[in-house]
């Protein structure tokens, strides 16, 4: 890493992948069984999230109410999530400041950061009200953007996250 | 076998068309790729939650016949996908894939985790509700969604881990 990066801390970065737990992961088979598990939860996390947003959409499960689906999922959503954030980030330490400079990782958190406003917003503001939609075959306007958005955004996440190890 | 269909592949207009294709589109091959995880989430959430559901661990409110009806054929289409953007990497290279073992390993997964997924379908299909009409029959699905889940994993982690092991096989160009 040179001196002159625009990415903050790269003393820090550098640190992160000098660690002894770091250079284990890189050279042996823990990054290749890390980086599976990875695929593993990554997949349940946005199979989970598919569900409820094509739900949202008034695409499909219209049987199912809408605030039960999203209850229902959301712990498979959340286990599955902190696989994924334990399994990326063993992956992360390996190299950490040249995946702090990659363009796709940057992409990558930047579409998981918007994700998590965009589900938050929905959880606190947008479901708070679910009793009069709760059934409708059409959710209003503000679910149905919500579930568009996340859509959009988790198959970005999964395309940055792939892109990442082609630009590394 | 293999050995005849990775020769077979070798040198074909296939092969040259898929080496052409990931050499000269445009981010053709993450795009693939990123396809190909997209369709595991989608088999992730159909066929996957359909087990969870037989064995009480995910959507209990949710009808499990009516579970079957509505997410497995997003199976069959997200196999669809996943067997073409597989190809195009398999035709391009065959002998890294086809002297693999971890690609066997990880079709000798996906073939009975897709035969469990078609019995369970194709039996709820002719007679809804037929997997709790009796507890032998519930039962049997309990097994073949238990055995279903670590068929799954195992396709997924030999998928990733064949790029990891082929150096060992460098059989290839």
């Amino acid at each position: 890493m040179n001196e002159e990066t625009s990415v903050p801390f790269p003393e820090f970065w550098n640190w992160v992948q000098a660690l002894p737990l770091s250079e284990y992961i890189g050279f042996t088979w823990w990054f290749p069984f890390l980086e599976s598990l990875h695929v593993l939860g990554v997949g349940l996390v946005v199979g989970s999230i598919l569900m409820v947003d094509l739900r949202l959409l008034g695409k499909t499960a219209l049987s199912v109410p809408a605030s039960r689906m999203t209850r229902e999922m959301i712990r498979w959503t959340w286990g599955a999530f902190v696989l994924a954030i334990i399994t990326g980030t063993g992956m992360f330490m390996t190299r950490a400041a040249a995946y702090i400079e990659n363009p796709a990782f940057q992409i990558k958190l930047a579409l998981l950061l918007l994700a998590g406003v965009n589900m938050a917003w929905f959880q606190f503001r947008t479901l708070r009200g679910v009793e009069e939609w709760d059934t409708a075959p059409a959710p209003p306007l503000a679910a149905q953007v919500a579930g568009a958005a996340s859509l959009l955004l988790w198959i970005g996440v999964i395309f940055a996250g792939r892109w990442v190890g082609h630009i590394i | 076998m293999q050995e005849n269909v990775a020769a077979w592949l070798s040198g074909s207009p296939a092969q040259e068309t898929a080496v052409y294709l990931l050499g000269n589109v445009p981010g053709l091959p993450p795009i693939a790729q990123s396809l190909h995880i997209l369709g595991i989430a989608v088999v992730m959430s159909s066929t996957v939650m359909v087990h969870l559901r037989f064995l009480g661990l995910a959507a209990p409110s949710q009808n499990v016949s009516e579970m079957i009806g509505r997410l497995m054929p997003w199976t069959w289409w997200a196999l669809l996908t996943n067997a073409i953007t597989g190809l195009l990497f398999v035709v391009a290279r065959p002998n890294r894939y086809f002297f693999n073992p971890v690609f066997g390993w990880k079709f000798m997964c996906l073939v009975p985790a897709v035969t469990i997924a078609l019995i369970i379908y194709r039996m709820s299909k002719r007679e809804p509700g037929y997997w709790e009409q009796t507890a032998a029959r519930l039962l049997s699905a309990r097994v073949m969604a238990a055995v279903s889940l670590v068929l799954w994993v195992g396709v997924v982690l030999g998928g990733r881990w064949i790029a990891y092991t082929d150096y060992l096989y460098f059989l290839y160009e």
